[in-house]
């Protein structure tokens, strides 16, 4: 089975500093595998381990985007191929389906890609979709669990309030949510023959033909949302401030 | 204690002090890479530093994740830490200093960084496993092919844990006085005595016991199950409580003439060279315990409002501040100086020792003022003198202070003779 996974060299989302108007500082901020892609990666590994095959990780980023495909390929995929941008070059989620569209072709015939329900950093989740819409494939959104029997792929999706069955042929494109599975840490022994695998470079501008779009999108500006927390504190004996925490917590809906 | 409400902690400031820092310990994993790839640079080059670094950020992340948020439990606990210690043999950190049977042929001082965050993130840990791996090291050295490549092999892969059993009762640095009697019968040997503050006993899976040969001393991988071996109560401990102390008491206990690792009589010389290979680890350990205080005592620094100001703005705080980070900063060196000349196959007997003897006395001292920084909240409900009571077995274990102070004398002393 030859399996494509979409990865992001994203902000660190948990190191993210706002300046003193509330802007983030997003210059120079320290940038890591969106958290879900490896999930991603996991799932990709365990379908090819299942039978047999190849995966390609495919990311898409400035030079540091490296980093995050060595740590995929170290997890334990095959080659990986790297779509060159210019790091002030800003793409939309259409031209970054569309780029890593292109980067699935270059991995050859595949059954199915896999990519996480939305990067870490800016969670649009509109990436998978769309890739799915290039690629010409179906899409599969939010799978939680899934199965490949007969040719064909079964998953469960995690919506809103509820959990779907689907169904669908094969090739597809899945996106996964972080519950589907626990993602493996390399070994250090990995990581150091991450290094030696095959990683293709290509150049962004050599995928642009009259199919790209044209940038749809334009980011105006970037503010950080401020989380006002409640900083409530029950004092008593513990039986009875436990009581109240709970209750408090029913009352939010959070248990 | 202070009753001033002018002097009290803000409620995020008491958060601060009972959380025990697992952000500032997230943060200091970050620090450390960049730290680890400037350290690198200069002694590997660029390149070979760029690829180390990556490496230990790998692992500091798995710690991170893995290790570092279970910390303080097994400190409240006094155990706990077979996870953790799973995690780090899992990564394969035993495996990086060999160059056969498995290992990875990393640099002597790229396994001293990655023991340096396995310090920072549970000391506990981090000795179990040093301790473990020095007996992985004097398996790989003196041990025969069969040893090396059915022992040694499972050591660094993790899939036992080791032991190493040479203190007893009534003699610790002063190895040669033991009193554990192995006497040779038939194929094999019986051994008899009492080694104690053995750590990882009664959890390991093998021990390497050291003990009296005719004229000489001996060393012996006995296994758990083996008749004749058994382990005494946990011992309470001041620090590195979630590691396992006990004695390990032989009692007619027959091994096979195959058990003996090297050569009948020449024990204390192995006994030496690992010894010294250990101190470094031991010294690296120690690094890490003091970044880790350092790191949680700077950060309150920056929060903590004193007087109208913040604590860190004081001139005093930030004398302790330079002063704890230089001293972090030499010690590390220390030990990588000693790294690369056990790497350069050169006697590093001395550098060791003082590579040790630095970084243990650093690490109470970095401690002992990361909980004056911290206040009455440091010696309370803090978590900041965990750090201190861990660091604090590390000037005794291992080669106490007075020892290693007696040993770079000497060598000192015989240039001038």
């Amino acid at each position: 089975m030859n399996i494509a996974v979409c990865v992001k060299h994203a902000v660190d989302e948990a190191e993210l500093r706002a300046d003193s108007s509330g802007k983030p500082q997003l210059q120079g901020a320290l940038a890591k595998m969106a958290s879900f892609d490896r999930n991603a990666i996991e799932e990709a590994l365990r379908q090819k381990e299942a039978v047999t095959g190849t995966v390609t990780v495919i990311g898409l980023g400035g030079a540091d985007q490296k980093k995050t495909l060595k740590e995929a390929l170290a997890m334990g995929c095959d080659r990986a191929v790297a779509i060159a941008a210019a790091t002030n070059r800003e793409l939309d989620a259409l031209s970054t389906a569309y780029f890593l569209s292109r980067g699935v072709q270059r991995a050859g015939q595949v059954d199915l890609v896999f990519l996480a329900e939305g990067a870490s950093d800016t969670y649009h989740g509109l990436v998978g979709p769309m890739l799915a819409a290039w690629l010409d494939l179906p899409f599969v959104g939010y799978a939680r669990k899934l199965a490949i029997e007969g040719g064909k792929l079964k998953a469960e999706v995690s919506l809103d309030e509820r959990t779907e069955a689907v169904e669908t042929s094969l090739p597809a494109v899945v996106s996964v949510v972080s519950e589907i599975n626990t993602p493996r840490y390399p070994t250090l022994l990995q990581i150091m023959q991450a290094s030696k695998k095959p990683m293709e470079e290509v150049p962004l501008e050599s995928l642009e033909d009259q199919r790209a779009p044209s940038e749809s999108v334009r980011v105006m500006g970037t503010k950080m949302v401020p989380t006002n927390r409640k900083k409530v504190i029950y004092e008593g004996p513990a039986e009875e401030t436990a009581r109240k925490l709970v209750d408090a917590l029913k009352t939010e809906g959070m248990v | 204690m202070t009753g001033a409400g002018a002097l009290s902690p803000t409620e995020s400031e008491k958060h601060l002090i009972r959380s025990g820092g697992s952000a500032a310990r997230l943060l200091a994993l970050n620090l450390f890479r960049d730290e680890h790839r400037r350290t690198l640079d200069t002694i590997y080059g660029a390149r070979d530093a760029e690829a180390y670094a990556s490496l230990l950020g790998a692992f500091a992340a798995t710690l991170d994740e893995r290790v570092a948020p279970e910390s303080k439990r097994f400190d409240a606990e006094a155990g706990g830490i077979a996870t953790s210690r799973r995690a780090m043999f899992e990564q394969g950190l035993c495996a990086m200093p060999f160059d056969s049977n498995g290992g990875l042929s990393l640099p002597f001082g790229v396994y001293c960084l990655a023991m340096e965050l396995a310090g920072a993130a549970d000391a506990s840990t981090a000795m179990s496993v040093g301790i473990h791996n020095t007996v992985a090291e004097g398996i790989f050295r003196f041990g025969s092919d069969a040893q090396r490549s059915s022992v040694f092999e499972d050591l660094i892969k993790g899939r036992r844990l080791a032991s190493f059993s040479l203190t007893e009762p009534s003699s610790g640095s002063d190895a040669s006085n033991m009193s554990t009697l192995a006497t040779r019968e038939g194929s094999g040997y019986t051994i008899n005595g009492t080694k104690t503050f053995i750590t990882n006993a009664g959890e390991a899976d093998l021990y390497l016991v050291f003990a009296k040969t005719g004229d000489g001393h001996s060393a012996f991988i006995v296994e758990r199950d083996n008749a004749g071996i058994s382990f005494g109560p946990d011992i309470p401990k001041l620090g590195m409580k979630g590691s396992r102390t006990a004695e390990v008491r032989l009692q007619d206990c027959r091994v096979s003439a195959d058990s003996l690792v090297g050569a009948e009589g020449r024990a204390l010389e192995y006994v030496k060279a690992m010894l010294n290979a250990s101190r470094i680890v031991m010294g690296s350990i120690c690094v890490g315990i003091a970044l880790t205080a350092y790191t949680q005592a700077v950060r309150y620094s920056t929060q903590r409002e004193l007087f109208h100001q913040r604590l860190s703005d004081s001139p005093v705080t930030r004398e302790k501040i330079a002063d704890m980070r230089t001293s972090i900063t030499a010690a590390r060196l220390s030990c990588m100086h000693a790294s690369r000349l056990k790497d350069l196959g050169r006697d590093f007997a001395s550098e060791a020792a003082q590579a040790k003897l630095l970084s243990t006395e650093m690490a109470v001292e970095v401690c002992d003022r990361a909980i004056q920084m911290f206040g009455g909240y440091g010696y309370t409900d803090s978590d900041v003198h965990r750090h201190w009571r861990d660091a604090r077995l590390l000037t005794i274990g291992e080669g106490a202070s007075e020892v290693l102070r007696g040993l770079i004398a000497a060598r000192e002393l015989s240039a001038f003779r």
